[in-house]
């Protein structure tokens, strides 16, 4: 195990798990929206280093596609953040409750 | 980088946030490069500091963000039951990475660009062409999404 590709595991551990604690405890949509991509993020450098060291080219071109698919998620999350901002006047995931019986 | 990305999630502003992800990015593209892979860092950095945290802080500036400390200040317990979620998460992960075959094939492939994009236009042609549909159905969706009532504009 070089010292490189444990710390590119470590780093995308790290990453993923603060996306995901962010996704969880934020309220702000916006900050839940960029911590979806850092979680994005952490499998593309798993993604990265793993075809990097077993020398496999479907590793890049499945990057290629998530950063292309990260992209579009963005652009449409970022249009129904703002339609909600539009409709509610906030963005506070708290005040989103139509859906509770 | 880990640390632009803990303020990501800690920001007190949205905006903060937006260039601490900047900062992160700018690290994930320097680690690609290390990896041997100047592409993947080149793409990292127009993509997603170019376009993806553009629109992050294009919307950020276009709402007004709520004061106070942004987390879910309500249900105190939410915050507790993530920090174990996210513990268990991670201790799975770690495990997994333990478990992992750590093979060490020297094939050059990956770092072959010129290799790799024969690879995307012959061997992975459809899932090519479908993302460009699905782009494509994306871009449709975002103008029905944002573009304003017509029918509030209509009525006088």
């Amino acid at each position: 195990m070089s010292s490189v590709s444990f710390t590119c595991y470590v780093v995308a551990v790290v990453l993923f798990c603060l996306g995901f604690f962010g996704c969880l405890v934020r309220r702000n949509a916006l900050v839940v929206l960029m911590c979806l991509e850092l979680m994005l993020n952490a499998v593309n450098l798993i993604f990265v280093e793993v075809a990097m060291r077993t020398g496999s080219p479907g590793g890049i071109i499945m990057v290629v596609f998530v950063i292309t698919v990260a992209a579009a998620e963005a652009g449409v999350g970022l249009a129904l953040a703002l339609n909600l901002y539009r409709l509610k006047g906030t963005l506070d995931l708290e005040s989103f409750r139509q859906l509770k019986g | 980088m880990v640390l632009a990305a803990a303020a990501v999630v800690f920001g007190k502003h949205p905006i903060y946030s937006a260039f601490s992800l900047v900062l992160c990015f700018f690290g994930l593209a320097v680690i690609y490069t290390l990896l041997n892979n100047l592409f993947l860092g080149m793409v990292q950095i127009l993509i997603y500091t170019g376009a993806i945290v553009v629109l992050f802080v294009f919307a950020v500036m276009l709402v007004d963000s709520p004061k106070g400390s942004g987390f879910q200040s309500k249900r105190p317990f939410l915050s507790i039951a993530s920090l174990i979620v996210i513990w268990t998460l991670a201790l799975q992960m770690i495990s997994v990475v333990g478990a992992a075959p750590w093979v060490a094939q020297t094939r050059e492939d990956a770092t072959n660009m010129r290799f790799v994009a024969k690879l995307l236009f012959t061997e992975y042609l459809w899932p090519f062409e479908v993302l460009s549909l699905f782009l494509l159905v994306m871009i449709l969706s975002i103008y029905v999404l944002a573009r304003p009532d017509q029918s509030k504009r209509s009525a006088p």
